[in-house]
């Protein structure tokens, strides 16, 4: 049993949002424009010219000495940080920007196959493959969260929707630094992704 | 435990054999029918792509709230696809099954053309057989 990634969607189709855990085959990072800033460090374009390179939103007028810091993202905790292990790491041969349009174009069909194959307002829940599933759980508001795990999983419907509940709406929701539906900005920021971590962390299949 | 539908699509992503089973889902045009198979193979074969760890298959089962599609992929590029409610725990069972039908009623029928679409008495009988008593 293992998690694999988190990728958030916003009712743009723009990946807004990722995370990963013991991944094996990685995508490349990004291509120059194809990803909005503030969505990973880890596969940000540029990411070996330096953690400032790309980032220059109004957020950096804030120093860290001037109090708390709500939302950062020029530095990346170093215990949130996912290090490209050494050895046994293939390439998915995709640039990340690549991978979540896939991600997202996947979704985004499957869900439109399935309402017309139930002629309901039926919700696409999973899928799953030989070596991993991948599930869905979108809110209201047009936001899709998406979390690849191991096949054997059970739903993470649940789960998801914990994400949304406890760590979405409180540090991206409720974050006034954050621009949601901008189309110029993810919603990463250190207080979610370390809410996001130790929750996944946490849970019984995280492995 | 119902049984909702069969689809058999062809390697180019054409629809062959359609036929459904139990009520419960959308009665479909065969035009629209045919558009969704074209939709699943092009998605299937983009599953197999975005896999987190080593090489992958494409999907195998699509899940809703209250339905499932089980995908069956042949050797040959054929894909068997078995719509189901979801508690159904026999749906792989019954595609090797109605592969088994589709190699001896279709297959080896000299006035079948390969990827062109089945009609044939002989393989809808076998599949009421396989579907009823499944």
């Amino acid at each position: 049993m293992t998690i694999n990634s988190l990728y958030i969607f916003d009712r743009h189709c723009i990946c807004v949002y990722y995370q990963d855990w013991h991944r094996t085959r990685r995508p490349k990072p990004a291509a120059e424009g194809g990803l909005l800033p503030g969505v990973s460090q880890a596969v940000s374009p540029g990411t070996s010219a330096g953690p400032s390179s790309g980032f220059d939103s109004p957020r950096n007028t804030l120093a860290s000495s001037s109090g708390t810091v709500v939302a950062i993202n020029e530095h990346t905790n170093p215990q949130l940080s996912i290090p490209m292990a050494p050895t046994g790491v293939t390439s998915t041969g995709l640039a990340f920007d690549e991978e979540a349009k896939l991600v997202y174009g996947v979704v985004l069909s499957l869900r439109n196959m399935i309402k017309k194959i139930s002629g309901r307002d039926e919700q696409f829940t999973s899928y799953r493959t030989s070596s991993y599933k991948l599930h869905l759980f979108e809110t209201p508001s047009g936001y899709k969260f998406v979390m690849l795990t191991d096949q054997k999983s059970e739903m993470m419907r649940s789960v998801l929707k914990q994400i949304y509940l406890v760590g979405f709406l409180e540090f991206v929701v409720r974050n006034p630094l954050i621009k949601m539906d901008s189309r110029e900005q993810g919603i990463d920021n250190d207080n979610f992704r370390s809410a996001v971590d130790r929750y996944v962390r946490g849970l019984p299949n995280y492995n | 435990m119902a049984i909702f539908g069969l689809w058999i699509i062809n390697k180019a992503g054409g629809l062959v054999y359609q036929r459904n089973f139990a009520e419960g889902l959308a009665q479909l045009t065969s035009n629209e029918n045919l558009v969704l198979a074209g939709t699943l193979h092009g998605i299937h074969a983009i599953t197999a792509r975005l896999s987190p760890m080593g090489p992958s298959s494409g999907a195998q089962v699509i899940e809703g709230e209250t339905f499932k599609m089980t995908i069956f992929l042949t050797a040959t590029g054929t894909k068997f696809v078995l719509l189901t409610s979801l508690n159904e725990t026999i749906a792989e069972i019954l595609l090797q099954r109605i592969y088994e039908a589709y190699a001896d009623a279709v297959m080896k029928n000299p006035f079948h053309t390969p990827e062109m679409p089945i009609r044939s008495d002989g393989f809808d009988t076998r599949v009421t057989a396989i579907i009823g008593t499944g």
